[in-house]
């Protein structure tokens, strides 16, 4: 793992990829900082690191676009796969390669609070949580980024997938607004979860029965629990539709709230995404 | 040390190899033959544990590749059809990356490095980018990273493939030579080439082992066709005539003209005997030039139709 780590750090740094990456990422956090914190003389750095978020967006998936996709192009995941090392290995450490790049970025903009320490009060605290938040939130997009990376061998093709869809995640809450949230929708989008499920259960070990079985089961929880507790359903769609809301969970270290729930958010969701790679990756050698 | 148990892959519908089975002792240097698209390579993937087969079992050194992948990736050194290579790396840095995912240990990475690079002789191109490096020198690179921590199993897939004549034979001598202390699989398009480097020679052809042999009783099997291209100064029916009288001539077949008055032809023997000799004195004695003379190997599709119409004819 770290052998993979260190070669990755190394790529980005001889490839233009690293530089691009940092160059944007700090002229834009420099954009922000001078025209909301120097210009108007405002002290306010949290404004700021909410406005970073938004860089994420673009940034992200030239990150994250080469990591796996360049391999499977250049044919060298051939000497990954056939090594003694343990796909999970593989993928955590370009994970963390694209995260340490990130971080490293991320420690540069700490320079900005300081500059404002000179001038006046800053809030500490805040801006450590919101750093915190901010790290954290990088990286569950990066963990999304390499996922893409993963499904295809085409590098464009992986940062306009990754750039969509962090797009939706980020869009999510406006999504959420407009979604109808009584108990029959509630229902009927449990059922497609189940019926999209039964689908990718059929597609990725093609066995009709385990299929069926699954769609089955799944029906039949969806009756169990509206037995018991129709009430779940009202809002149903909201509730799952805000797990994938990442900027929500950002909020909170914003105002200087450190709580450990919206960290274990984080870095299970990244987890959640590096397991899927990881399947994504064998199974792709199953079939 | 590798067993193949009925090994099958199918992609979608299209089986491209088909209840594979055949093992490779200790020591050993197997040659695998087949035109493109028999399967060489699909095969080869799945002994190293890249693919995985759709039905059947590969043991290599006793470990199922499916049950215990890490095993067995760690006694195998793969060298792929195209070089697994990261161009913005010098050979030196991709040499230590590999040993490193490989778990060389680091007192013996150095020495191993320095004595993998004078034997495929990369020493002179070690401090370059590997993006700038010629074919030749990218497929040595390529049959080092095999050899990185000294596996005893190698899996070569096409390792000559777009070297030089010089080079192609510096990389067969290595091969040989590594084969006193590794078991080697060896696949190629090439039958000349299997049957200098390899002891046994397994021939593939739509996913099935078509034939299984030593190359000598290989080519005894096939010797009946011995065939001899011959120019000579003359028309063609002068030449035929004389030919067609020359003892042990079974079959003629002109290929034209290619210098200004003289003809090719083709002559097949009647068996497996040198028929150059009785050929020269019976042109000679008819006063006509010999230019050009030499034996035709067989291609791999004559072998092909042959061991295939073989096998009709016994079933």
């Amino acid at each position: 793992m770290t052998a993979i780590w260190k070669r990755e750090i190394r790529a980005y740094f001889l490839s233009p990829v690293g530089y691009i990456f940092m160059g944007f990422f700090l002229l834009l956090s420099g954009f922000f900082f001078a025209v909301t914190n120097l210009l108007p003389a405002n002290p306010n750095y949290t404004g700021v690191l909410g406005d970073i978020t938004f860089v994420f967006l673009f940034l992200v998936p030239i990150l994250t676009m080469r990591l796996l996709s360049e391999e499977v192009g250049e044919k060298t995941d051939q000497l990954l796969l056939t090594s003694p090392l343990r796909v999970f290995d593989i993928v955590l450490g370009k994970y963390l390669a694209a995260v340490t790049v990130f971080l490293l970025t991320l420690l540069i903009t700490c320079i900005y609070p300081f500059i404002l320490s000179f001038f006046g009060s800053v809030a500490v605290w805040e801006i450590t949580g919101g750093y915190i938040g901010l790290f954290l939130l990088g990286s569950a997009f990066i963990a999304v980024g390499l996922f893409v990376s993963s499904l295809t061998g085409n590098q464009l093709i992986a940062a306009v997938i990754t750039f969509s869809a962090l797009l939706l995640m980020w869009i999510i809450d406006w999504i959420i607004q407009g979604v109808p949230t009584d108990k029959v929708s509630g229902l009927v989008f449990a059922g497609i979860i189940v019926a999209g499920l039964a689908l990718l259960v059929y597609y990725s070990i093609r066995n009709l029965y385990i299929s069926i079985a699954v769609a089955v089961g799944g029906a039949a929880v969806i009756t169990i629990v509206h037995l018991l507790n129709p009430s779940l359903y009202s809002g149903f769609i909201v509730r799952f539709l805000e797990w994938f809301s990442l900027l929500q969970r950002y909020q909170e270290f914003h105002m200087g709230v450190l709580s450990l729930s919206p960290v274990i958010y984080y870095l299970s969701f990244s987890f959640a995404f590096l397991f899927l790679t990881t399947r994504v990756i064998e199974k792709r050698r199953w079939s | 040390m590798i067993q193949v148990e009925n090994v099958t892959k199918l992609y979608g519908g299209h089986v491209a190899v088909d209840r594979l089975r055949f093992s490779v002792a200790k020591g050993e240097i197997l040659g695998f033959l087949g035109p493109n698209g028999a399967g060489k390579t699909t095969t080869m993937n799945i002994i190293t544990g890249y693919i995985s087969a759709t039905e059947g079992a590969v043991k290599v050194a006793g470990y199922d590749v499916l049950e215990e992948p890490l095993e067995v990736k760690k006694r195998i050194g793969y060298m792929p059809e195209t070089p697994p290579l990261y161009g913005q790396m010098t050979v030196r840095e991709y040499l230590d990356f590999v040993s490193d995912i490989k778990h060389v240990a680091p007192p013996e990475k150095e020495k191993g490095m320095e004595k993998i690079m004078d034997l495929v002789k990369i020493g002179d191109v070690q401090n370059r980018l590997i993006k700038n490096l010629s074919k030749g020198y990218r497929q040595r690179v390529g049959l080092a990273q095999a050899l990185v921590g000294n596996p005893p199993v190698l899996v070569l897939d096409e390792p000559t493939i777009g070297l030089d004549p010089r080079q192609i034979m510096e990389i067969r001598a290595l091969i040989k030579d590594l084969g006193r202390e590794h078991t080697i699989i060896l696949s190629s398009h090439i039958l000349p080439e299997v049957s200098v480097v390899c002891e046994r020679v397994v021939i593939i052809n739509k996913g099935q082992i078509v034939a299984g042999d030593t190359p000598e009783n290989l080519s005894r099997r096939l010797a009946g066709k011995s065939r001899v291209l011959i120019r000579i100064a003359g028309t063609e029916e002068q030449v035929r005539q004389v030919l067609a009288g020359a003892p042990g001539v079974k079959n003629l077949a002109a290929q034209g003209s290619v210098e200004p008055e003289t003809v090719d032809f083709l002559v097949e023997a009647e068996n497996e005997e040198d028929i150059r000799r009785p050929l020269f004195f019976a042109v000679s004695r008819a006063g006509l030039p010999v230019l050009l003379l030499k034996p035709v190997d067989l291609t791999l599709e004559e072998i092909f139709l042959q061991i295939i119409t073989e096998e009709k004819e016994v079933s």
